[in-house]
């Protein structure tokens, strides 16, 4: 009897050991599976997404065309007015005004905002960051501004907003900035706006934090040009 | 008797926690994976996804051929005057720091990736990802050193690049990249690479057992950027 009951328990076991085998393989499948399951590739995106994907390729493609048609029309003005000396030269200026205009170097005008931050003499609060301006110019960068300044120093593209430690400064283009910091943005002045004051946004949560941030919009902005020299020395 | 039954139970919370497991998995795979879902709307939706991207790329391609041909006229329209030579040298000079051409040079690659520690054995998860701030401020210390040009898994950084992340993929340039970022940027390399310094960003992300390496190079390529760069209310003034 005692010997039949150990049997019984030792099957038992065995089986027990064979399921929960089993069962662990199978997830262990599964979890490589769901680990290789790319998550920026289409294949596995849902119907939502798939919406918005397709809107973002819809209108990066009319902008594409729209720049191979412009870039056909200047071929074609070139081959036009080849004679002609004065007209290149002004079919260049057009070209170089564009240009400039992206490096940051001629002064802009167009709606926007103007976002000003004060510090707070409150103990309690976080003083302004460095960072915390960094984030605001992401955040205007994605609202689709298309000129930026903090304290009339242009945001170009080899722009840097950093702290120095020793100096206790913000530096932006390696000039100081002293607070109030006055940030401007030319755009569509609705959507600047409402990406940094929805919730979540850049500002809201600096208010949040008891910060004292203000922003304007406003009809015309004027933004400087950068007053530095643009030079490079390492790229081809 | 007694003990056969508390072994019972055992064994049947067991089986009823792995099945539960099982389950779960079994509709994430679902979930993540489109050759299980037979929904007809959405593969609708992913032929006309592909079907829009196939045709961005011909175009971009299209633009590459007809931008390259633009130079050639212009170089042949300015040939015999030094006066548009110089203006000429000004828009090439300028599209390449603006981002509109592809450009080579000595510097440094970043590489950013997620960390390799176990997620459960963190306090908070989320500390072990890469996250669009961690990119940017990556981003902000290389401009500090002078880099001239910088792109981001091949996607080119101009002067209107916002970077933001969604999940664990990071939008640049209206492109989505996933982990491991790499960071190419043109510049002095030892200057670049003092980004490794102590106390600077990658030594922080380091702290957080990020996977941080950073190489020099003598020849780095920076690609163009792909997409196109138009202003609709900004105006220049003189």
């Amino acid at each position: 009897m005692k010997k039949k009951m150990k049997k019984g328990k030792i099957t038992m076991i065995i089986t027990a050991g064979i399921v929960c085998f089993i069962l662990v393989l199978v997830m262990t499948m599964q979890f490589k599976i769901v680990n290789e399951a790319d998550v920026t590739s289409i294949e596995n995106m849902r119907k939502s997404d798939l919406s918005t994907e397709l809107a973002n390729w819809k209108t990066r493609y009319d902008e594409v065309n729209q720049q191979y048609e412009d870039t056909v029309n200047k071929i074609e003005e070139y081959k036009n007015n080849k004679e002609s000396n004065e007209e290149t030269s002004n079919l260049m200026d057009s070209e170089l005004e564009q240009i400039s205009m992206s490096l940051g170097k001629t002064d802009v005008e167009g709606q926007g905002i103007i976002i000003t931050i004060n510090e707070t003499n409150n103990e309690e609060v976080e003083d302004i960051t460095a960072d915390d301006l960094l984030v605001i110019v992401n955040a205007l960068k994605l609202a689709g501004a298309e000129a930026i300044s903090i304290n009339d120093q242009r945001i170009i593209n080899m722009s840097d907003i950093v702290y120095i430690d020793a100096a206790s400064v913000i530096r932006v283009n390696g000039e100081r900035i002293l607070a109030p910091y006055k940030i401007k943005a030319i755009g569509d002045s609705n959507y600047l706006e409402s990406s940094l004051i929805g919730n979540g946004g850049a500002v809201d949560e600096m208010k949040k934090k008891g910060q004292d941030v203000t922003i304007e919009k406003e009809n015309r902005v004027t933004i400087y040009k950068y007053n530095g020299e643009i030079t490079t020395k390492y790229m081809e | 008797m007694q003990n056969k039954k508390v072994v019972a139970i055992v064994l049947g919370i067991m089986c009823f926690a792995l099945t539960a497991g099982i389950c779960v998995q079994v509709r994430t795979v679902n979930n993540t994976n489109s050759t299980v879902s037979n929904d007809y709307e959405e593969n609708n939706l992913r032929a006309e996804v592909l079907r829009y991207k196939e045709r961005y790329d011909n175009k971009v391609k299209e633009l590459s051929n007809a931008e390259a041909e633009l130079e050639k006229e212009r170089e042949s329209a300015t040939q015999n005057d030094s006066d548009l030579q110089q203006k000429e040298q000004e828009i090439t000079e300028g599209n390449k720091i603006i981002g509109l051409t592809e450009v080579t040079g000595p510097g440094v690659i970043v590489t950013l990736g997620d960390s390799k520690k176990d997620a459960s054995s963190s306090l908070d998860p989320s500390m072990l990802l890469v996250h669009d701030t961690d990119v940017l401020s990556v981003i902000n210390e290389l401009k500090n050193a002078g880099a001239e040009a910088i792109s981001i898994n091949d996607q080119r950084i101009i002067p209107t690049t916002g970077i933001i992340c969604g999940g664990n993929i990071i939008d640049i340039n209206g492109e989505k990249v996933g982990a491991p970022f790499e960071i190419k940027a043109i510049g002095l390399p030892e200057q670049l690479a003092a980004l490794e310094r102590p106390g600077g960003y990658l030594a922080l992300l380091k702290d957080y057992s990020i996977e941080v390496k950073l190489e020099k190079s003598n020849n780095i390529t920076i690609p163009k950027y792909t997409g196109t760069i138009n202003y609709q209310y900004a105006k220049s003034i003189d």
